[in-house]
Parts: structure tokens; C-alpha cells; sequence
């Protein structure tokens, strides 16, 4: 209970004093925390930024379904020199989609997907390169994504090859500017040329990589066909139960290598496609700036560390005497020790503190002035401070030993 | 029945080694104070009187020989014990004050407290009270720059009280003071040693010896004279009272 008491009363007067050094001396201990300030300012800014980034893109791709597998005759990501090993690869038509239709047992839904740049008018408004995209009712069910009004394709559309649309946000805000959008549904509007009838209006979706996504018109891949031609490269959305994709992947491999008469022993000549592909390759990009900042981060906390502890050495020193009485009067080594070691962590923690606050203004900065997100977790921001305070305590060690080490006898009599 | 002496130094001995040489700071000294003694340690610089005060204070420990205090033995204690002694044991004053500067005077009073590890009420009271004993009930607030000379060594003194100290130790504590504001702190000890406090006073200056009951001279090291301070002060040549002789101070 004494060893307790007495601990508590030398940890409050070791905060004091440490207090009173850092106030006494205020202009030093800004000086001494520019480092730390500096350092941690910098990781804390680019890790909100690439928070930020993460946060934004898991947005974008959001509109690839996380439980979906795109069919493809070549990878969605590939490397500059592989892209002519895919070129010669069959389309993937309509054979494949009555296969996996026909034979996947995990398969939700299926949708094809067939598209191409194309002109969308209404009256004198003439909207050049919408995605003009052929599918069927089952598209939303395959890729996730809704309605905001009107409705989606349905089955009669898509068997009957109907004239009807389903617009995105883009195209209704220019066809129709100044209406509200619901008033786009039962307009309508010219797809290449001919006349449609609009039946809906997607839900905005935002962009992927800088590229909109709600610039597009959505139709029945057989009235696709008829007005751009059937012949064309398909793709595929497969939906798979949650945490299921890797087995429908295992499923439609010999389903698609038996429809596309693949040889035995011969490699597929079709690829899947996930979100989680462009996920990983996001995080490759990532992961390197993220070492970058760990990078400098530690090189300026180790700099700034050493500038602690050169100025922890001269307030021992300055303080020599100071020490000595303290001994004098009763306190241990370990109370010597701790005063000093709490005072370079104080320094440190404000350092943290202030660095935190400077990153994060230079986060919203960069957020404010530039395309870039900024996002700034709390765990960066503990962290930003728990690291600093960390770094006091190791470099304020030796100065700390240094003084707990004194002998009062030279520490009183030193001038 | 005599009491056991408060302290009891025997054969104390202190070897400093400076590059190849041993200087024998302290050689062979031996003395008993009890308690309530105001024992006075002269001698001219160099004859060791600073040494046997680091060592009476357990600043420092000795080469040989052996020290008690308050049935304490001393040469043996870790440096963890050693500081509990000094702030369970020995109330320091020294010529220079030696407070800390940015803390006012109550706190400075308090701080042996705090390394006891009382209370912040029990110690705040007890370091008014002090503070009142010394007569500066008024400027407990003050830094020590906001103080006089002597109402700083007040300080200081109030200081080495507040802990109720077995053993006041003074190290010319009237060194840095013009000679009416020293008078005022001996009268302070004299009052002190009336209440019944124990203290030893080392000091150059043998008038100030000449007051204290009981006076031990050194000179190179060894006890040369150990007897009344008017008798031991009044020795211009340390050859008068042997330091086995009698001890006025012991007897009284």
C-alpha cells in the first residue's frame, strides 16, 4: 500500500515537474517536437490519403459484384506484354451461356452482357459514346444494382426483343435536363438511330477508375443484336452464393472447356474475372505507398528522436544539481529515471499530438484541392500518437539512465 | 542506562583514488553523537570534514570502518536503501540552499514528503507547518527568487524539519549569508537544539563552532580534537584535547 502510494505520489510529481520543464521552456520544446511534428504529420497525411483512396475505389467497385464472376475470353487485368495471348481467343457466345445456364448447379443467375460505344438522342439532343449494353432480365439479379424508377427489363422484354431501355443517370440528366428523372419513363428516345421506349432509370453508380458508369443504355441483348449484330463477344455475369465463388469457379471450368471444345491437356481459352482481382492489384499499389510513408515515417521519428534526446542530454545536464538535491532528499534512481523518461515521452506525445493535427489538416487540404479522397481513421490517429510517445520513451533512456546515474555527491557540488 | 547513541562512526575511513594515487580523505575517525547533541565539524579545507559529511549523510559510503544511525547500519545498504535513509534520517542544509528554482517554497518543502510517499493533504499540512516554524508562514507561495538570502535558507531548513529527521545536517549553511542574516539562522539552530533536534554543523568558521556544545576537529582526515566547542574553537594549533579525551558533549 506504501510501495503504491509512494509509486503514485513520485509518477504525479514526475508529471509536474515534467509539465513545468515543458511550460518553462516553451520555445525549446516546440523546437525539440519539430521533428516528431514533422514526422508523424507526414505518415498521418498520406495515410489518410490512401484511406481515403481505399475508401473511393471499394466504392467504385462496388458496382462489380463481390459474389460475381465475370466470364471473359481474357483477364479484366493483365500485364503490357500477355495481351496477345488472349487476342486470338474465341468469342464467348451465346453456346457458353446456354451451357452454364444448362449444367451449373451453384450458379444463381446467369446474364450475358454485350456492349458497344453508341449515339443516344432525343429530340436535338444528341449524346455521342453511351455504353450501349445488351442483356437480359437477369442482369440485376447477376450484378447487384437496382432501379430508381420505372422498372428493369423483364422477361417479355428480353423474349420479345422489345424497343424498351433502361437509361443511366448520365444520359437521363442530359436527355432531360431540368426534369425530375422519373419523368424520363415511358419518353422516348433514339439508340442508334431507332426509336425506344424508356421502361426505367438505373440508381447513380459514380465512377470506377475515372471512368462513369452511368452513362449507359441497357436493352435486350436480341434487340442488341439486331441493331450491332450478333456475332459479338459476350460476357458473362455468374452469380455464386456468398462466400461460394471459388467453387462456381471449379464448376464452370470443364462446364466451359466442354462448350468451348477445349482439348484435354489444352489451357483454357477463357478467363474469369473478379472484383476481388482488382482488389488485390489496388493493394499491390497500395502497399507500396503504404511502406513508402512507414518509411519516412520512421526515419523522421528516428530524427526526431535524436533531437529528444539531445536536448533530454542538456536538460540533465542543466539540471545536474536539481538531481542531485532530489537524491538528497530521497528519491531513488528509478524515480530519477522515470521523471526523465516521462518528460521525453511528454515531449513526444505533444509532438504526436501536433504532428497528428498538421497531418490530418493536410489531408483535408489535399482532400479539398485536389480529386484525391482523404479519410482519416481513429486508429491512425492513436497510433500517430502511441508511436510518438513510444519513440520519446526509447530515446529519452540513455539521458534518462544518465541522470538516474549521477553521483549526489558531484551532482550537489556541480556548478 | 545510557541510551545507544544515535550515531556511532568508528575506524570511518575514505580513500579516493585519483589516477595512480590514493588520497585518504577520511582516515580512521571514530566519534558517537546522541540524540539531541548540536555537534559542530571544523577544520580548514581539504582536512575532510566535507567527506565525513557526504558519508554521515549517506551521499557516498565509506572505504572502511563503520557507521550506524538510528541502529542502522549504513556500509551495506543498496543505493535504493540508501536514499529511504537519507529521507527517512537526515534532514540536509546546505550553503547554497539548494532549492529548486521553479517550485515555491512550499513545494520545495514538500518534496521529501512526496518521496515518502505521503499523502498530497497530510503533506501540504505538514509543510505549512514547517513553514511556520522557520517564520515564513507568509511566503509560502513565493519561488526562491522572490526570497531573501536568509528566508531561503529558512526554506531549506523547513525542508530538512518536515520529515521529523533523526539528524539535522548542515553544510555551512552561513557560508552565502552576510553575518546578521547568519546570526539569525544559528539562533534558528540554537532554538531547534532547544526543542530537542540533533544536529551536526560543518563549518570553517571557528567562531561558529565556539557556539555548539560540542566541537570535533579534522585535520588531514583524523579527528584531532573532540570536546566543547569554545575549548576545540579556541585551539589555534589541533593539538590541545586528544580525540580520546572525555567528551563534554557525550556527558552532558
Amino acid at each position: 500500500m506504501k510501495t503504491v502510494r509512494r509509486a503514485w505520489a513520485e509518477l504525479v510529481e514526475s508529471l509536474r515537474i515534467a509539465f513545468g520543464a515543458l511550460a518553462g521552456a516553451r520555445l525549446r520544446t516546440f523546437l525539440t517536437t519539430l521533428g516528431i511534428v514533422i514526422g508523424v504529420s507526414t505518415v498521418i497525411a498520406i495515410v489518410a490519403i490512401i484511406q481515403g483512396l481505399d475508401r473511393s475505389f471499394e466504392e467504385q467497385i462496388q458496382f462489380l459484384g463481390a459474389h460475381t464472376l465475370y466470364v471473359d475470353r481474357h483477364p479484366w487485368i493483365q500485364s503490357d506484354d500477355t495481351w496477345w495471348m488472349y487476342r486470338n481467343r474465341k468469342k464467348i457466345t451465346v453456346e457458353e451461356l446456354r451451357a452454364v445456364q444448362r449444367e451449373s448447379q451453384l450458379a444463381l443467375s446467369v446474364a450475358p452482357m454485350v456492349g458497344i460505344r453508341g449515339k443516344v438522342a432525343r429530340g436535338d439532343v444528341e449524346l455521342e459514346s453511351v455504353v450501349i449494353r445488351g442483356t437480359t432480365e437477369e442482369y440485376l439479379n447477376a450484378n447487384g444494382g437496382g432501379v430508381q424508377a420505372g422498372r428493369f427489363l423483364v422477361a417479355g422484354d428480353v423474349e420479345l426483343a422489345r424497343a424498351a431501355v433502361v437509361l443511366g443517370t448520365d444520359v437521363v440528366d442530359r436527355l432531360f435536363p431540368g426534369e425530375p428523372v422519373a419523368a424520363a419513363v415511358g419518353k422516348k428516345v433514339l439508340v442508334a438511330g431507332r426509336p425506344f421506349q424508356v421502361v426505367g432509370v438505373m440508381e447513380r453508380q459514380g465512377q470506377m477508375l475515372g471512368m462513369p458508369l452511368d452513362n449507359v443504355a441497357i436493352m435486350p441483348w436480341i434487340s442488341f443484336g439486331r441493331i450491332f449484330g450478333g456475332q459479338r463477344n459476350m460476357v458473362l455475369s455468374v452469380a455464386a452464393p456468398p462466400g461460394k465463388i471459388a467453387d462456381l469457379e471449379s464448376e464452370l471450368t470443364p462446364i466451359l472447356r466442354k462448350a468451348r471444345h477445349v482439348l484435354p491437356g489444352k489451357p483454357d481459352d477463357f478467363s474469369f474475372n473478379r472484383q476481388d482481382q482488382f482488389l488485390k492489384l489496388y493493394k499491390q499499389l497500395t502497399g507500396a505507398l503504404y511502406g513508402m510513408a512507414i518509411g519516412v515515417g520512421l526515419i523522421t521519428l528516428v530524427v526526431g528522436g535524436i533531437g529528444i534526446m539531445n536536448i533530454m542530454l542538456v536538460s540533465v545536464h542543466e539540471r545536474t544539481r536539481e538531481i542531485g538535491v532530489r537524491r538528497a532528499l530521497g528519491a531513488r534512481r528509478s524515480t530519477i529515471l522515470l521523471q526523465f523518461l516521462i518528460e521525453s515521452a511528454a515531449v513526444a506525445a505533444l509532438g504526436g499530438a501536433l504532428g497528428t493535427g498538421l497531418g490530418l489538416g493536410v489531408a483535408q487540404l489535399v482532400a479539398l484541392l485536389s480529386p484525391l479522397a482523404a479519410a482519416a481513421t481513429p486508429s491512425a490517429i492513436v497510433f500517430g500518437i502511441a508511436f510518438s510517445t513510444a519513440t520519446g520513451l526509447l530515446f529519452g533512456i540513455w539521458p534518462a539512465w544518465r541522470a538516474a546515474n549521477l553521483d549526489p555527491v558531484e551532482a550537489l557540488r556541480y556548478e | 542506562m545510557s541510551e545507544a547513541p544515535l550515531i556511532s562512526v568508528e575506524n570511518l575511513t575514505r580513500v579516493y583514488t585519483v589516477g595512480e594515487e590514493e588520497v585518504r580523505a577520511l582516515d580512521g575517525v571514530s566519534f558517537d553523537v546522541h540524540r539531541g547533541e548540536w555537534v559542530a565539524v571544523v577544520g580548514q579545507s581539504g582536512s575532510g570534514k566535507s567527506t565525513l559529511m557526504n558519508l554521515i549523510g549517506a551521499l557516498d559510503t565509506a572505504s572502511a570502518g563503520s557507521y550506524r544511525i538510528n541502529g542502522q547500519d549504513v556500509e551495506h545498504l543498496s543505493d535504493d536503501q540508501l536514499a529511504d535513509l537519507r529521507n527517512n534520517e537526515i534532514g540536509f542544509v546546505f550553503q547554497t540552499f539548494q532549492l529548486l528554482a521553479r517550485s515555491t517554497a512550499l513545494a520545495n518543502v514538500e518534496l521529501p514528503l512526496v518521496y515518502r510517499g505521503i499523502p498530497r493533504k497530510e503533506r501540504r499540512e505538514k509543510a505549512v507547518k514547517a513553514l511556520e516554524a522557520v517564520g515564513l508562514a507568509n511566503r509560502m507561495h513565493h519561488r526562491p527568487n522572490e526570497l531573501s538570502g536568509g528566508q531561503r535558507q529558512r526554506v531549506a531548513i523547513a525542508r530538512a524539519l518536515v520529515g521529523n529527521p533523526s539528524l539535522l545536517l548542515a553544510d555551512e549553511p552561513t557560508g552565502n549569508l552576510d553575518s546578521a542574516t547568519g546570526e539569525e539562522i544559528i539562533r534558528l539552530f540554537g532554538e531547534l537544539h532547544r526543542r530537542g533536534h540533533t544536529i551536526m554543523l560543518v563549518t570553517h568558521e571557528p567562531k561558529l563552532a565556539a557556539r555548539c556544545p560540542r566541537a570535533i576537529r579534522l585535520s588531514d582526515g583524523k579527528v584531532v580534537a573532540d570536546g566543547p566547542g569554545a575549548e576545540v574553537a579556541a585551539l589555534g594549533v589541533p593539538s590541545g584535547i586528544p580525540a580520546g579525551a572525555p567528551r563534554a558533549g557525550a556527558a552532558a
